[in-house]
């Protein structure tokens, strides 16, 4: 699989501050600012260690997920050390993405781990999963929809 | 919802504060354009005329030094005074360390070494530096190591001169080159 090199962090920031904070925002509402503040200092702490830069929209994504989780206290159902999706293989540690979305049922969290794991765009989850893009679309909706009201 | 000025200093300042950068970056408006200016702990270790793509400039230094490359107006803030006074014509020597990273050839580290003691004013051929360096017949390569000088300015390669006269080649532009002579009082205008 060709990988890419890491890019400078501070493009990521000024390429994806924008969605992030609107997720973040769908997420938490008012946090959305400290989470993804604390989002880009998580992944500055563990940029050195990523092996190459591919698919880091998505890592970025993970990452604004569980910050949002922390943020709230909320206690998370499965330890992190006991999570091993197959997605997750390929992942990045990102604080245990694959444990918050452990509860989501199997179309909607596959449909997420597709659009946060792999940073696939809607009409390729789309042909993953067989359903139309607005399907996907819906599914991707739905489990942010979800996860927004474990956090509130 | 653009990431606001605020958003964005106080992600640089606080990544600043826990010791998360490799290196920081900011743009400065000069005589001679846009300059963007790079610093590591060590020192600064690059600076780029606005010739250059930044996004190239940024990967390089993430390639070259560390992937948590971070824009900072404070970190660089130094460095970008100095430069700018300097730009306006202050004769205080540019004397920052310098972190040379970024050139992994150690002849052409060492041409820059000895570049940096040639003072304002003054001017020195190819050759000559070459000479300086060790190598009296490396004056080509000694043009190939001012030509891949990463921090222009403060290793002032600006002051190399060919032996057969002209002010010669310089990476942003010879004219560049005669402004910055004519205002250290090396080159008559």
């Amino acid at each position: 699989m060709p990988t890419t090199a890491l890019p400078p962090f501070w493009l990521l920031v000024e390429n994806h501050a924008d969605e992030l904070l609107r997720y973040a925002r769908r997420l938490s509402g008012d946090d959305a600012e400290d989470i993804v503040q604390e989002a880009f200092l998580r992944g500055l702490r563990s940029y050195p260690n990523l092996k190459h830069g591919d698919h880091l929209r998505a890592w970025l994504f993970r990452i604004t997920t569980t910050t949002a989780f922390d943020h709230s206290g909320n206690q998370r159902e499965v330890p992190v050390a006991e999570v091993r999706g197959d997605a997750f293989e390929h992942s990045f540690d990102d604080g245990g993405f694959e444990s918050i979305i452990e509860t989501l049922s199997d179309a909607n969290r596959d449909a997420l781990r597709l659009r946060f794991v792999e940073d696939l765009a809607y009409d390729d989850i789309a042909r993953k999963l067989g359903c139309s893009t607005a399907a996907a679309r819906r599914r991707v909706s739905t489990a942010i929809g979800s996860l927004r009201e474990r956090l509130t | 919802m653009s990431p606001t000025t605020e958003f964005l200093d106080k992600l640089a300042s606080a990544a600043v504060d826990e010791g998360l950068t490799d290196v920081t970056y900011e743009y400065m408006s000069s005589p001679i354009g846009k300059l963007l200016v790079a610093t590591t702990e060590q020192g600064v270790c690059r600076v780029a005329f606005q010739q250059e793509e930044p996004t190239g400039v940024l990967e390089e230094l993430a390639g070259g030094i560390g992937g948590r490359v971070v824009r900072s107006a404070t970190e660089t803030q130094p460095v970008r005074d100095a430069l700018a006074a300097y730009l306006e014509g202050d004769p205080t020597e540019l004397s920052f360390p310098v972190d040379f990273s970024l050139m992994h050839s150690g002849f052409r580290r060492t041409v820059l070494e000895h570049l940096r003691k040639v003072n304002r004013g003054h001017v020195v051929t190819y050759g000559e530096l070459a000479r300086r360096a060790g190598s009296p017949r490396a004056a080509r390569a000694v043009g190939t190591a001012c030509a891949t000088n990463p921090v222009p300015l403060i290793v002032p390669c600006h002051r190399v001169l060919p032996s057969g006269g002209g002010v010669g080649n310089y990476g942003g532009g010879p004219e560049k080159k005669v402004f910055l002579l004519e205002l250290e009082g090396a080159l008559l205008a």
